[in-house]
């Protein structure tokens, strides 16, 4: 088929952005060892071969552009690793493996999505427990109190409660979306939803707010909070559910900015970094010089030093980027990105089934906010929040997640050209 | 296609879709705004130490002085990274500053330090493609600096705090610029505490952050403007008392009360008097005043490379008589940089235009080529050649029969002017400006040396050595 061999391509094309940079890191380090050249090769045939695993189970005309995207994402994230954290690089060339097999296990899974619907309140329960252990069980690690130990293993609950969430919140919007969209009732010049609609938006604010208070999550909470507003809107149609849910979180922050500090020393930061350029804002202030630095064609790869920005490998990582491979290396990024969410969105478009339709939706808002949230973080144009960066950050858990959540929009694209 | 029960939710996803990606092109946007025009400030910013960083693997360039003698050199150290040493350690430390991957940099180091590195080089605007043929040495910077004459009137200073500074009065060029005490920046590190601690202020550069009450070394200044303004000649008779009642609470007085008698304006600069030039400031009046330091450029910066202070003046409208008179005779609220008084001596050794100072001279690349050359500019003509001239003339008379007795040199005829500044803390500030040989100068030069008492007797022998040695 003539489609698919150019995804083919697209998928080899997108290896190659992995597969060059790594050797060039190798080269200029002058270190070449077993480990890299082992994942050099894997990168370039394991992403066709995960495709061809899809044809094996029925995955005829998926959207041909999300897993080249991705995987091109995913190979800008192998390249920083390496430069960054050489001792993280197998880790995380790991990750990204078992990564690519959830994928296709999701794929699987999902491709029934409009059963996963009577599952809703399953998948709410498990969403907010994932987010109430991060909350009483958090443990601080890098700056962020969401990580949770178990054992061996830490994790970040609030990237898999992200899929939970937007599973819950499409299969509850989609049986009540014509009811949201007319059971009215008017406050003064307001067309606000009647009080029994709202009820989930108010329970996900507070939530929200606690984590944004305990733990200090601005990040997660403005996402999950964000994603709630936004999948209101797309089932209803009325504006009213944003403005009151911005009214809503903008007046929760101003009570917490007032009542706890270090609320108000995140925004304080954000306003004025150079206030206190070595104290509190050096981690923000290193991240502009490092863009700064970069300035258009970067320094070259190993030829700046993002390392002296803290956390540079996980929330920072788009600041080494911008040092090292310059605008140039940023504006792919976004531009990657940019492509990735248009066609997340494009595939709930073409969905006919409300609930599938707001699942692709929400996903695509999820992945747009988080993005938004953290290169807006890094770069000062939004106050810093500490969550990953898909399928570049390093860690586990957002890897994990991230391609468990591609794996449904994969199927859904499927499903949709099945009924097509 | 048909038209599902989700029509409704597409619209309203469409529009999500667009305000997502709006946010995002509004983040594209304004990441290309930090990369590409807040890219230089960023780069060059202080704080950054990724200059500092860089600086220590590639093999930067020598600060030398006009004879090529090493004043700073990069040296490969047991870690693979360059360090910088000092040849002349104190004795340069002002003017050629420090490099510490502690403290950051300071002087000539801080200044000129993408020249020194390379990374101001126009091909590093390649970013990555530049390492294709890897820029591993940085350029030379050559500097006016006499680091004979620099090495004279530092020991000359002795253990005092004070400042010398010596300019070429015919191009600018400034050839000694010392400041008292100052520090080893070969140990920076190691000694940065003491240092920066100091209460004695070693990193303070005096030459060109110092202010200091001129005293009488300003009166050259106001024997011009009395010429330029006709209220005095050459044949106009003072009357010296020793002592002059200004208005009912203030008195100015000569030193040790002692009266000058009847005296002409040569006489009077010769032996400072400051009834007379007290007198003068009042004749010539508050606008006048205002209007004379003004010519001599003390209201405006002269050089944003020498970092210097700005002078201090008082507010001449609101001036009572004795505070006028004060100014007059360089006491009161006005303060000035010894770079500034080198600069007025300098001005009367070339026919009444002052040159605009500079201590760069030259960049060099490795391969040779000069990728910078400043040359001599001129910057202000306070006063015409004639007048220049007959003060000048004062000037000579006040080494050959007058206070600056201690700067004869025999054989070559010297100007200059002796000032004892009174300061609220402790003994005068010893004043002394000059240049020699009078009659074709090839040197100005301003020493201050703080609560050094008589300029005559203090700072006039530290003038001559310098003279000396730069003639000889």
């Amino acid at each position: 088929m003539p489609a698919s061999h150019s995804e083919y391509k697209l998928l080899i094309i997108a290896s190659l952005i992995g597969v060059i940079g790594i050797l060039a890191v190798s080269i200029a380090t002058r270190s070449v060892n077993i480990t890299v050249l082992t994942v050099t090769a894997s990168l370039l045939f394991l992403p066709s071969l995960v495709r061809y695993i899809l044809t094996k189970i029925d995955y005829n005309n998926p959207d041909p552009l999300l897993l080249p995207l991705t995987i091109a994402l995913a190979g800008f994230g192998l390249v920083m690793i390496l430069r960054l954290k050489p001792n993280l690089f197998p880790m995380q060339s790991t990750w990204l493996a078992i990564g690519l097999i959830c994928f296709v296990i999701s794929a699987k899974v999902f491709r029934n999505l409009e059963k996963i619907a009577q599952y809703k309140y399953l998948c709410g329960i498990i969403g907010i427990s994932l987010l109430m252990t991060a909350i009483l069980f958090g443990v601080d690690i890098g700056g962020n109190k969401n990580w949770v130990i178990l054992g061996p293993v830490r994790f970040q609950p609030s990237e898999f409660a992200k899929i939970f969430i937007v599973l819950f919140l499409a299969a509850y919007l989609a049986e009540r979306y014509e009811l949201l969209a007319f059971a009215t009732k008017r406050y003064g010049p307001f067309d606000l939803p009647h009080p029994r609609f709202i009820a989930p938006l108010i329970a996900i604010w507070g939530l929200a707010m606690v984590m944004f208070v305990l733990q200090r999550d601005l990040g997660s909470a403005l996402l999950f909070f964000g994603v709630t507003i936004l999948m209101a809107y797309m089932a209803s149609g009325k504006l009213s559910y944003v403005i009151l849910g911005l009214t809503l979180f903008l007046l929760g922050s101003a009570i917490c900015y007032k009542l706890y500090p270090h609320v108000g020393v995140r925004v304080d930061i954000w306003l004025n970094p150079w206030s206190d350029p070595s104290g509190k804002g050096f981690q923000i202030v290193q991240s502009l010089f490092a863009l700064g630095s970069g300035g258009v064609m970067g320094s070259g790869l190993t030829y700046g030093f993002p390392d002296l920005i803290p956390e540079v490998h996980t929330d920072f990582i788009f600041a080494a980027i911008g040092e090292e491979l310059g605008l140039l290396g940023t504006s792919s990024i976004l531009l990657l990105y940019m492509a990735l969410i248009y066609r997340a969105f494009k595939i709930s478009l073409i969905c006919q089934k409300p609930f599938s339709t707001l699942v692709a939706g929400g996903l695509a808002v999820a992945t747009g906010l988080q993005v938004f949230l953290i290169i807006g973080g890094v770069t000062k144009f939004f106050p810093l929040t500490g969550i990953t960066l898909p399928f570049i950050s390093y860690g586990g858990s957002s890897m994990v997640a991230n391609f468990i959540l591609l794996g449904i929009l994969y199927a859904i694209s499927e499903t949709r050209a099945k009924n097509a | 296609m048909h038209k599902g029960a989700s029509g409704k939710i597409h619209v309203n996803i469409r529009r999500v879709a667009f305000s997502i990606l709006f946010l995002l092109l509004l983040l594209f946007i304004y990441v290309s705004y930090i990369q590409v025009y807040q890219s230089n400030v960023l780069a060059s910013h202080p704080l950054n130490r990724r200059n500092i960083e860089a600086m220590r693997k590639v093999e930067q360039g020598r600060i030398i002085d006009r004879n090529n003698i090493n004043l700073a050199k990069s040296v490969l150290d047991t870690t693979g990274n360059f360090s910088r040493q000092y040849p002349l350690g104190a004795i340069t430390s002002h003017i050629v500053g420090y490099s510490s991957t502690e403290y950051g940099n300071s002087g000539i180091e801080s200044q000129y330090t993408s020249y020194l590195t390379g990374s101001g080089n126009p091909e590093r605007k390649l970013g990555p493609i530049t390492h294709l043929w890897d820029i591993k040495k940085g350029n030379d910077i050559v500097l006016t600096l006499d680091s004979n004459l620099q090495q004279v009137a530092y020991q000359a200073l002795g253990n005092r705090r004070g400042s010398v500074v010596a300019i070429s009065p015919h191009t600018g060029e400034i050839l000694v610029m010392v400041s008292k005490p100052g520090f080893d920046p070969n140990h920076i590190d190691k000694e940065w505490k003491s240092i920066s601690q100091s209460t004695e202020s070693p990193l303070l550069n005096r030459s060109v952050q110092g202010l200091y009450p001129p005293g009488s070394i300003i009166k050259v200044m106001i024997a011009e403007s009395a010429l330029s303004g006709k209220s005095a000649n050459f044949k106009t008779i003072f009357d010296c008392e020793g002592s002059l009642k200004l208005g009912s609470d203030y008195t100015l007085t000569e030193n040790n009360l002692k009266a000058h008698g009847k005296v002409d304006l040569e006489e009077a600069l010769a032996v400072s008097c400051n009834i007379t030039f007290g007198k003068l400031a009042l004749q010539l009046g508050r606008n006048n005043m205002a209007k004379t330091f003004d010519r001599y450029g003390f209201s405006k910066q002269v050089s944003e490379a020498l970092n210097e202070s700005y002078s201090r003046m008082p507010d001449f409208r609101n001036l009572s008589d004795g505070d006028l008179a004060q100014t007059g005779i360089g006491q009161g609220s006005l303060l000035v940089t010894p770079l500034r008084m080198a600069m007025l001596a300098s001005c009367f050794a070339n026919n009444g235009t002052m040159m605009k100072p500079y201590i760069v001279s030259k960049i060099i690349a490795p391969d040779g080529t000069i990728i910078e050359q400043y040359s001599p500019q001129d910057w202000i003509s306070p006063v015409n050649s004639t007048i220049a001239n007959e003060v000048r003339k004062m000037m000579i008379g006040v080494v050959d029969n007058g206070t600056g007795s201690a700067a004869r040199i025999p054989g070559v005829s010297v100007a200059g002017k002796t000032g004892t500044a009174e300061t609220p803390s402790g003994s005068p500030h010893a004043w002394f400006i000059g240049f020699a040989p009078a009659d074709n100068p090839q040197i100005a030069i301003a020493v201050i040396v703080e609560n050094g008492g008589y300029g005559g007797q203090t700072a006039a022998p530290i003038a001559r050595m310098i003279f000396d040695k730069a003639l000889h």
